[in-house]
């Protein structure tokens, strides 16, 4: 018995996955209905857009890097894409303009880090205020309605019973997971976020895979956008002002440590499940929903001393 | 305030003891300079007398009465100084913000009275005649001042015991006149002086008596008029080590000419030239800052290349990063192995294969059998000790540490190494091991460029050793010919 304890203490995502069954077990005890099949999908449906992001951000934490912008990069690739659609650009193109202006974002934060030096907290912290500030005033600061069909079937469609999110959400996931663990640009991403220095003495350019890094996180953001866009009917300029706080808590719970060199893909999708079925289940038990914001809050400190102590014992 | 003694001064850090028992006195109205070579224990000692580190055992006593000093502030409260050689001052405040940093001088309403300030400042500046003013901002004047606005920080705090590391490795001949004039001025007011520098010249100019430590140790304590820098040399050098090179295996096979470095300059270094052949060992010997480790940097592309050439096997190359340095055939094991070599957090594998992910990739996806056989197989060439390739590197000793920073180059076929400071917080045991892999490198025909501040080391290991003072190389030794007596006068004597 001693022994799984051990094992369980040394293996975070075991000890996360108890945690994320216990809490379903729980919820599911005060109110039988949130183990519902509706409601699982409504849990996923919604982990899966915080997901997309999350999994953009692991892959920079575990590079030493962060991005604040990408709930506001979502706000306004939804009004965006809105504006392009009721203008009557075909909705292939849209995707492809959307994600586009993304990348060029991600491109302008990875040179203002790489040759002006600026501090990515600060970079991206003023990227959100500006996109937050665009996505009100390109659509007058109103919800932009969405009528292109197929557009619409994007965030709300499903294929035998399942959102098309959570599928676009599952690939992402698997595609993701492997170019973190077995191709050379994810080795280089730990390489990097372990130690830039010694990287780049053993052969790494850390700018190059900094540029790279920034182009995920928008483009990211930009997806989840217009899918919930779509499953909104509209583009809100105010749609995505918690995505970036969620994506970031739920890296960090999935054992992600920030300050880089570790932590894992499917780390972060235990994070992103165990903050989803926790808010959903505040919702579901009726508490106001101000309390959700109380507890991810909360949760990330607890996040954070965990990491806080994995890293102190390792020294 | 007459004296200072240290007693019995120990300290050891997890496994190098840096003091061992130091005793000696400095008088008030003298200047006690400390020498010894890098590492003899300098700084360690300064620490202590800060209270920047605790001593293991041992106490110093001022006037006969005992102090311990668990923080900096104890031993400034108790009268004491230390300017170290990076400036402690605050950039954006002023001259008199600066002098009177802990006690500003306060209005009756709590607000800063800055005309008092100002008033008190301008009588130090006037004390010391110097032509700076106390509402000029401390990052608009020169080296020289912002040092001088330390001493006169000390000099406000009324310190008896005034420390001073290396005062002089950023000033002018004028700038030192002026600090040296300064120095008498506090010498003559009855204040203990401690003067750590690497220039003898300079001892010889400023100082009372001369205090040589060595590899922790005190060794003597003369009076600077009855000395030489020749006998202080000698005082400083003599370490015996000569068994251990003498067991191990060496190279007699040099090779062509590999690397030639012809005029290189950098921010920190000028007009370097030098060459090395397959299968040679050069030393590069020099006090710490001498500009090796700086050399070395701009050469392997991590600094820039102000303008020079280097050659590799007669051809002409253009380095201009690490990653081209290793293309064409250089690897480098850095001074500091902790913060720029090992990626703490990544297994051994993960930290030799960083070298060759090209060559283990296809189409960008890692072959990872491939990987595995190669650093297998190197890992067991080297003998390196862990318990799996999986291992985080940073459970490794020191020794297999550096091990595996070897490995990374083995693996990339890296024909010139660049080894700095490869045995630095090695045990002995783990050095001698070192020392035979470097001399089994080199049979293999490699070239190695040995930097290590250790003089033993160089001498034992080296086929020609370069000596370096102040961003040049001062001369060239045979490895039988050299001795630490001629290397230590390269580099410390103009």
């Amino acid at each position: 018995m001693k022994k799984i304890i051990k094992k369980i203490q040394k293996n975070e995502q075991v000890s996360l996955i108890i945690i994320l069954i216990a809490i379903v077990c729980v919820f599911t005890a005060i109110q039988p209905n949130y183990f519902s099949v509706r409601n699982l999908i409504n849990i996923l449906f919604s982990a899966s857009i915080v997901g997309m992001v999350a999994f953009g951000e692991t892959f920079l934490i575990i590079g030493g890097q962060i991005d604040l912008s990408p709930g506001a990069v979502a706000a306004f690739s939804g009004v965006l894409a809105a504006i392009l659609l009721n203008a009557g650009v075909p909705m292939i193109l849209t995707i492809f303009i959307v994600i586009a202006m993304a990348m060029l974002i991600g491109y302008l934060i990875s040179l203002m880090i790489n040759f002006l030096k600026m501090e990515p907290f600060i970079v991206t912290l003023a990227i959100m205020s500006v996109f937050t500030g665009l996505a009100f005033i390109i659509g007058g600061g109103r919800s932009i309605p969405i009528t292109n069909k197929s557009f619409i079937y994007f965030g709300a469609g499903d294929i035998f019973g399942i959102p098309i999110s959570i599928v676009i959400f599952a690939v992402i996931f698997v595609i993701f997971h492997i170019i973190l663990t077995r191709t050379r640009f994810g080795r280089t991403v730990y390489m990097v976020g372990g130690n830039e220095a010694a990287s780049r003495l053993a052969g790494i350019n850390p700018k190059k895979i900094k540029t790279m890094l920034y182009l995920i996180t928008p483009v990211m953001a930009s997806i989840g956008g217009m899918i919930l866009a779509g499953r909104m009917n509209s583009g809100q300029p105010t749609a995505q002002s918690h995505l970036m706080f969620g994506a970031l808590t739920a890296a960090i719970v999935g054992g992600v440590r920030f300050g880089g060199g570790k932590g894992t893909l499917y780390g972060c999708l235990i994070g992103v499940l165990l903050l989803e079925s926790f808010k959903n289940g505040i919702a579901v038990l009726n508490v106001q929903t101000f309390w959700q914001n109380v507890a991810s809050g909360v949760l990330l400190i607890v996040a954070l001393s965990a990491d806080y102590a994995r890293t102190a014992r390792n020294k | 305030m007459q004296y200072i003694e240290f007693k019995n001064i120990n300290k050891t850090y997890v496994s190098i003891r840096a003091l061992k028992n130091i005793s000696f006195t400095a008088r008030a109205g003298e200047v006690c300079a400390l020498v010894g070579e890098n590492g003899a224990g300098k700084s360690t000692l300064l620490k202590i007398l800060s209270g920047d580190i605790q001593p293991d055992s041992g106490s110093i006593f001022i006037d006969g009465k005992e102090k311990h000093f668990k923080s900096p502030q104890e031993a400034i409260t108790s009268g004491i100084s230390v300017i170290y050689q990076e400036r402690q001052i605050v950039p954006f405040l002023t001259v008199a913000e600066n002098v009177f940093m802990e006690e500003l001088p306060i209005k009756k309403n709590q607000l800063i009275d800055f005309n008092k300030l100002n008033k008190c400042t301008q009588k130090i500046i006037d004390d010391f005649n110097l032509p700076i003013d106390p509402t000029d901002r401390v990052n608009d004047i020169s080296v020289a001042y912002q040092q001088m606005v330390e001493i006169m920080k000390a000099y406000r705090r009324n310190s008896q015991i005034i420390a001073f590391d290396e005062p002089t490795s950023s000033l002018s001949d004028s700038e030192i006149d002026m600090l040296f004039k300064v120095i008498r001025k506090l010498k003559e007011e009855g204040k203990v002086i401690i003067y750590v520098s690497h220039r003898l010249k300079e001892i010889f100019q400023i100082s009372e008596t001369v205090v040589v430590l060595k590899d922790g140790v005190y060794i003597a304590k003369v009076e600077t008029t009855k000395t030489s820098e020749q006998e202080l040399i000698r005082y400083m050098i003599g370490r015996d080590l000569g068994d251990v090179f003498k067991s191990l295996r060496r190279n007699k096979n040099i090779g062509d000419v590999i690397l030639e470095v012809k005029g290189v300059n950098s921010d920190r270094v000028s007009d370097i030239s030098f060459k090395i052949h397959e299968g040679e060992i050069l030393g590069f010997a020099g006090l710490v800052g001498a500009g090796r480790t700086e050399t070395m940097r701009a050469i392997f592309g991590a600094d820039i290349l102000n303008s020079g050439e280097i050659w590799i096997n007669n051809k002409h190359v253009r380095i201009k990063d690490p990653s081209s340095a290793i293309v064409e055939g250089l690897g480098l094991c850095p001074e500091d192995r902790s913060s720029e070599g090992v990626i703490k957090s990544r297994s051994v594998k993960e930290n030799i294969s960083i070298s060759i992910l090209k060559k283990i990739c296809r189409q960008g996806f890692i072959d990872f059998k491939r990987e595995e056989n190669i650093i297998k197989n190197e890992v067991n060439n080297l003998g390196i000790k862990t318990p799996s390739l999986q291992t985080e590197i940073i459970e490794l000793s020191g020794g297999n540490q550096q091990k595996v920073l070897l490995a990374r180059w083995l693996v990339s076929n890296a024909k010139i190494l660049i080894l700095d400071e490869p045995t630095r917080g090695i045990d002995v045991g783990a050095k001698v091991e070192i020392y035979q892999l470097i001399l089994d490198l080199a049979s293999k025909g490699l070239g190695i460029i040995f930097i290590s501040s250790e003089l033993s080391e160089i001498i034992g290991l080296s086929d020609n050793i370069v000596v370096m003072r102040e961003g040049r190389i001062t001369g060239f030794l045979k490895g039988e010919e050299a001795t630490e007596e001629k290397i230590l006068t390269l580099a410390m004597l103009k």
